[in-house]
């Protein structure tokens, strides 16, 4: 039997490189993503801080300056197109300190060499009367009404489901063990071989293993760890913007957001390690995160602690994006942090421009199939306050994992999907159910069994 | 939207919420509606096997499965109309309650609110103790659950946290699953429970209590391999494969700050009155939704009492 030999396979099913494979997508290409999990987005991209930045602090001409201010609104007008969670708070850049204050007209400045003109400078009264529960010693705030926050888990299954049911074939459980490098590029996998005439690297913490494979070292992933806190929905009245820290000599502080899920998070902490898989939390990193936020919302701090976070950031020793076209018809998409949320849907125009470059030709473009995700935001409709929704069926009447309150018929529609999860954990990113303050204890033997029937 | 109105409106199935309906059909009250979010009401002891329930209520040792059972038949005998798979989703105007449930979303409306929501055990990721998040971690009620419902291996060794009633509770529940119980921490000076329990306890199941002792650190990849301990500034690791977190308990409060109205800043459990209201307000919290926590039955006692002084109210 001959094999299929793809166009392109990606490696990799975070946002980046599920984002590819739907820009892909749009041509007759053949398409393969794999991964290494058992579930897209279950890499570094399921512990992003979920704000989509208009990247007006950027280092201004930089790769990911451009991809952030571009993907910025193809990510905001492809999430009101699908269903997917936007709130438009806007962020304010709290200066606690007299440095912190001179900064940030120099903040402004760099906001406008970034191409973004509508960030102001407020006073101390005007961040009291947007935020009255911040604590005392504020001395003013840059206030950046473009900063938004997003549902950061529905963009990577919504790209994936639409590569998927454009034909694209979506390999899980599949790491990149080697490649041969011939006519075309033959990976060997855990899985089988995958033979395809372009790879693309968007394996995130270990997109420098997959370089080292294909004998190339441009860059060293550095797993920088970083511990979030998770506040119960009780708290989410205390806060109304993203109040984001201002960077001085006394180093990058926290940030204290609202998520769409309801809650408020503390964070992150920015630890470098050596350990790709050490995402545990610490003792010094959750006192750090408590005193931080117990000077900048000290009610915060009072409310219940819904999860403790960690998650590792695929940093390297250079500051920006690392995208580079190799031989043999190789890209690597490295380097990409927090940023890469926004930033997915440009990083895969560029990605297929660079293609184009090393001669994959495009063919006709094609029509995506039109999705809609469920909303798993907290501003918007949920289906257990939706009368139509439950006399069509009753499922949705079934709260099933009380604390985040979702519903039977969303974890059945979640397991009936094109993409369903195949753990606990991908569940909860697509439903919400299981994530809440009890952390499982009401509902996880009934999801545990749901999902086990499937 | 479906409405309807109802005398008195119960939230919460437990021991407290069905004692309270129970008593209030005995007083006279016309119609009396306990909404129960989960499939069947009962509450906490439908997945507490071990005995020692109904002592002070109904003068039998029951286990708690037996126990929750007998509330529920005895509250529907006495005309208690029980809607399950039904959560109260906050409160709507003039003391109304709205409800989701398969059937759709219904506002209630009722003379009196009885608040009955009860208490949960604050879990690992409450407590923020550092760590990874290994496999082996539960509290007493997922425990108990694991055990005696779907009756899963939970492991060779154990730590406690805590060291209330309830986690002598887990001792029983660990012996019960084949785990030997290796220590019990607490911060505190001294246990919570009563003398006579911790010494039988210690005694027969010989673990270690642990005072003034504090988890710091949860060890293992994939499966619990121990603990880190510290006492005194002193850091020793415990080898273990099972972390129960007990008590620390939380009352489920969340329909009374969406509601607006005040909670006390040590247990987070609604302001009552000695008539266990809210003040200025028909609604009444009752059962372990008013910390601190008590016995199921001392519960169900006490929501008798509030129950009779609402339906004197109604008269």
């Amino acid at each position: 039997m001959s094999k299929k030999i793809y166009d392109v396979a990606i490696i990799g099913a975070g946002v980046v490189g599920t984002a590819i494979a739907r820009e892909l997508s749009k041509h007759n290409l053949s398409i393969a993503i794999l991964d290494a999990h058992s579930d897209v987005g279950d890499g570094t991209s399921k512990a992003n801080t979920a704000i989509l930045h208009t990247g007006f602090d950027m280092v201004p001409g930089s790769l990911e300056s451009k991809l952030v201010a571009r993907g910025y609104h193809l990510l905001r007008d492809y999430a009101r197109e699908t269903g997917i969670a936007v709130e438009e708070l806007g962020a304010l850049l709290v200066a606690w300190s007299q440095e912190e204050h001179d900064n940030l007209s120099k903040l402004q400045a760099k906001a406008v060499e970034n191409g973004y003109k509508d960030s102001v400078i407020i006073s101390a009264a005007d961040v009291y009367a947007r935020e009255p529960h911040l604590g005392p010693g504020a001395l003013g705030a840059l206030y950046v009404p473009g900063e938004w926050i997003i549902d950061p888990w529905t963009p990577i299954v919504a790209f994936a489901t639409q590569a998927k049911l454009a034909g694209a074939d979506i390999l899980l459980s599949t790491a990149v063990t080697g490649v041969t490098i011939g006519a075309h590029n033959t990976l060997h996998t855990t899985n089988g071989d995958v033979e395809a005439h372009h790879v693309i690297n968007a394996a995130g913490l270990y997109s420098d293993e997959i370089d080292g494979v294909f004998g190339i070292k441009d860059f060293t992933v550095i797993p920088r760890r970083g511990e979030l806190m998770v506040f119960d929905k009780l708290s989410r009245t205390l806060i109304s913007h993203v109040i984001l820290p201002v960077p001085s000599s006394m180093g990058k502080g926290v940030l204290v957001s609202p998520t769409v899920f309801g809650n408020i998070m503390l964070g992150p902490t920015a630890q470098n390690l050596d350990d790709k898989t050490d995402s545990g939390s610490s003792e010094d990193g959750l006192k750090f995160l408590r005193e931080k936020g117990s000077k900048i919302a000290p009610e915060l701090l009072d409310e219940e602690i819904t999860a403790v976070y960690a998650g590792l950031r695929a940093s390297t020793e250079h500051s920006d994006f690392q995208i580079r076209t190799h031989n043999n018809k190789y890209i690597t998409v490295g380097g990409i942090r927090s940023t890469g949320l926004t930033a997915s849907m440009a990083i895969a125009e560029h990605v297929k421009e660079l293609l184009v470059s090393s001669g994959l030709s495009l063919g006709a473009e094609k029509m995506l199939p039109a999705i809609t995700m469920p909303n798993l935001g907290e501003a918007f409709v949920r289906p257990y306050q939706d009368e139509k929704a439950i006399a069509d069926k009753s499922g949705y009447g079934e709260i099933i994992c009380h604390c985040e309150r979702a519903t039977r018929q969303e974890v059945i529609d979640a397991l009936e999907s094109p993409l369903p999860p195949t753990t606990l954990g991908g569940l909860g990113r697509r439903t919400r159910a299981g994530l809440g303050r009890c952390q499982g204890f009401y509902c996880h033997s009934e999801l545990r069994k749901m999902l086990e029937k499937k | 939207m479906k409405t309807s109105q109802v005398d008195v409106l119960v939230i919460g199935g437990g021991p407290a919420g069905l004692a309270a309906a129970i008593e209030l059909k005995k007083s006279g009250v016309q119609s009396v509606r306990v909404i129960e979010r989960e499939r069947v009401a009962g509450g906490v002891p439908r997945h507490s096997f071990h005995p020692g329930y109904g002592l002070r209520d109904f003068k039998q040792f029951l286990s708690g499965p037996k126990y929750a059972k007998k509330y529920v038949e005895s509250a529907l005998t006495a005309g208690v109309v029980i809607s399950t798979l039904s959560t109260a989703t906050h409160f709507g105007e003039k003391n109304s309650v709205q409800v989701t449930s398969p059937a759709g979303i219904e506002t209630i409306s009722a003379r009196a609110i009885i608040l009955a929501t009860g208490a949960r055990e604050r879990a690992r990721a409450a407590r923020a103790v550092p760590g990874k998040r290994p496999a082996g971690i539960y509290t007493t009620g997922s425990l108990q659950q694991a055990t005696y419902l779907e009756d899963l291996a939970i492991g060779t060794r154990a730590v406690i946290v805590g060291a209330e009633h309830v986690s002598f509770s887990a001792v029983m529940t660990l012996k019960h699953a084949g785990v030997k119980t290796v220590a019990m921490l607490t911060e505190k000076k001294k246990h919570e429970t009563v003398g006579i329990v911790r010494i039988a306890l210690g005694l027969w199941y010989r673990f270690k209590l642990m005072t003034k002792t504090e988890i710091v650190e949860v060890l293992g990849d994939s499966r619990v391999t121990g603990v880190r301990i510290r006492r005194n500034g002193v850091e020793k690791v415990i080898y273990c494969d099972t972390i129960v977190f007990t008590g620390n308990w939380i009352p489920d409060n969340e329909l009374v700050r969406r509601g607006g109205f005040a909670i006390d800043s040590t247990y987070k459990s609604p302001i009552v009155n000695a008539n266990a209201q809210i003040a200025g307000t028909s609604i009444y919290a009752v059962g372990n939704l008013v910390l601190p926590i008590k016995a199921a039955d001392k519960c169900a006692i006490d929501a008798r009492v509030i129950a009779k002084k609402v339906a004197a109210s109604l008269n």
